[in-house]
């Protein structure tokens, strides 16, 4: 009599929690490691082994790592389907965890090596593109969700496609396009991979968060439409000199941002739960973060202003402001969803157990949130004025306050 | 007290741990049915299908029902329609999250 019983907890837990702990490993180090190389950030410098292996430790490490834990564990929800193979899942886990690990490090210290890290990471996320198409294919009804996460894991092959180019590039040259290819590689890993799948993802989990009903979802597909056209437009504006191209492409870019703002708006506006939780409000100002910085690209765009530093930077906002704090967010509810599935859903009806609130510190979440964007704020302000000692305080800050994140998140798991 | 209001009294002990509610307050439970062995049907639904909670509120549902003096064999019949709406809670679950 019970429809459907098993999709949510067959995922074995240690499988996205695998994921998840090494990712939280990895944004402390590449914290540190951009905090060490503070001078190189100052200066603008981002071509540079040690900040190539901050960066891809930042966001292959931490961010891509947490968005595949995250799928192995919201995709059987969101789309009543469970995992293909969890045992490939596990397989999946350790190839790309010795990839990552040997690719960053290699970028960092020995770049003329570093394809040989990119083999494995390559295997790894196409093991991993293999596992969710399987499982996200034989979902029943397809929804623009579904077409949101097929488009950013389509974006994450043709990301690696594109970042096994730049490797090789850099370890036996003759790529003329080498540049070209790396404005592609950031293009379709943050605007692609990330930003579609955080859009596709928080049409499940802000209604869920917010208990919120009676909504339509009208501008999705509107949404979807535009954003993979101003993609679309973007990388070709890398690629063709044709004039207002790049233009086109951040107004594409700015309108689809914004018509995903416009169903998240109504999604919140008919919310039954009035008082939301702590770290999902920082989730929510995380979508408030990306359209300022979209709206800015168009701005600096229509003005004229191609200095490369102040773009470098804006891709920053772009990372952390959105895409990184998004994550911050979100993890502080799927960890202990994660844990309290593992530890009490066995015990409910039996005995008193803690509600998912009472598994985190909120209060302490709320600190550590402003610390973030303080450290971010303080960053970009220090690096685009060069103040190199501003600089250095505020990614100590950042450094310090992600090392306080990752703990307060394993305090959970003693909990 | 008979057998149906028994079982409706323990559900009130199965709290949503996202809400941290307990179910019959949340209006998730449309119907108690009790057969003459004693055997307890509960038709009742979830705030959203695809609720990451499906499997441990339902697991909670059988074990506290099944808990309750005479009950035999625990039925859940988990339907979708028709859909929850926030009309369903009671006033004191509204009052909870500040709704209304």
């Amino acid at each position: 009599m019970v429809s459907g019983t098993g999709l949510a907890s067959e995922t074995n837990i240690k499988l996205p929690l695998g994921f998840i702990l090494y990712g939280l490993l990895a944004l402390v180090t590449s914290q540190w490691i951009l905090f060490f190389n503070s001078d190189l950030l100052t200066a603008g410098q981002f071509r540079i082994p040690d900040i190539w292996m901050g960066a891809h430790f930042l966001l292959l490490g931490y961010a891509a790592m947490i968005a595949m834990g995250a799928m192995y564990q919201l995709v059987p929800v969101a789309f009543l389907t469970p995992i293909w193979s969890q045992k490939l899942g596990f397989v999946q886990l350790v190839v790309t965890i010795i990839g990552i690990t040997l690719f960053s490090v290699l970028l960092g210290t020995a770049s003329d090596y570093a394809i040989y890290g990119g083999i494995p990471v390559i295997l790894g996320i196409l093991l991993f593109i293999l596992q969710m198409w399987k499982t996200i294919l034989k979902q029943e009804n397809k929804t623009m969700i579904t077409c949101f996460v097929l488009a950013a894991i389509s974006s994450f092959f043709l990301t690696i496609a594109a970042g096994f180019l730049l490797a090789w590039s850099i370890a036996y040259g003759g790529i003329e396009e080498h540049q070209l290819i790396l404005f592609s590689h950031i293009a379709l890993g943050v605007a692609g991979w990330f930003s579609l799948l955080i859009f596709g993802f928080s049409y499940k989990l802000v209604p869920m968060f917010s208990l919120s009903h009676g909504y339509a979802m009208k501008w999705a597909k509107p949404a979807f439409i535009t954003y993979i056209s101003g993609l679309s437009v973007l990388i070709a504006s890398f690629w063709i000199s044709f004039p207002y191209l790049d233009t086109i492409a951040w107004i594409l870019l700015f309108s689809g941002f914004g018509f995903f703002v416009l169903d998240i708006q109504e999604i919140l506006a008919k919310r039954v739960k009035k008082k939301l939780d702590k770290p999902f409000i920082f989730s929510l100002i995380a979508i408030g973060n990306g359209l300022v910085i979209h709206f800015l690209a168009v701005l600096l765009n229509l003005i004229d202003i191609n200095n490369e530093n102040i773009w470098s930077w804006l891709v920053f906002l772009y990372i952390m402001g959105w895409i990184v704090f998004s994550i911050l967010g979100y993890l502080y509810k799927i960890v202990p969803f994660l844990w309290w599935t593992h530890k009490y859903s066995e015990r409910i009806g039996k005995e008193k157990v803690p509600t998912l609130k009472e598994m985190i510190n909120e209060r302490l979440s709320v600190i550590l949130f402003i610390g973030f964007s303080v450290s971010v704020i303080g960053l970009t302000a220090g690096a685009l004025w060069q103040i190199g000692s501003i600089v250095f305080i505020f990614q100590g800050l950042l450094a310090i306050t992600s090392l306080a994140y990752v703990l307060s998140i394993i305090m959970v798991l003693v909990k | 007290m008979s057998l149906e209001k028994k079982v409706g009294a323990a559900l009130f002990e199965v709290i949503d741990p996202e809400l941290g509610i307990n179910i019959m307050d949340l209006g998730l439970v449309y119907g108690i049915g009790v057969y003459e062995d004693h055997d307890v049907i509960i038709r009742m639904t979830l705030t959203t299908p695809g609720c990451p909670m499906h499997d441990s509120i339902i697991n909670g549902v059988k074990y506290r029902v099944s808990q309750v003096a005479e009950v035999g064999e625990v039925i859940v019949d988990l339907v979708w329609e028709p859909q929850w709406n926030p009309g369903k809670m009671s006033d004191k679950a509204k009052e909870m999250l500040g709704f209304g």
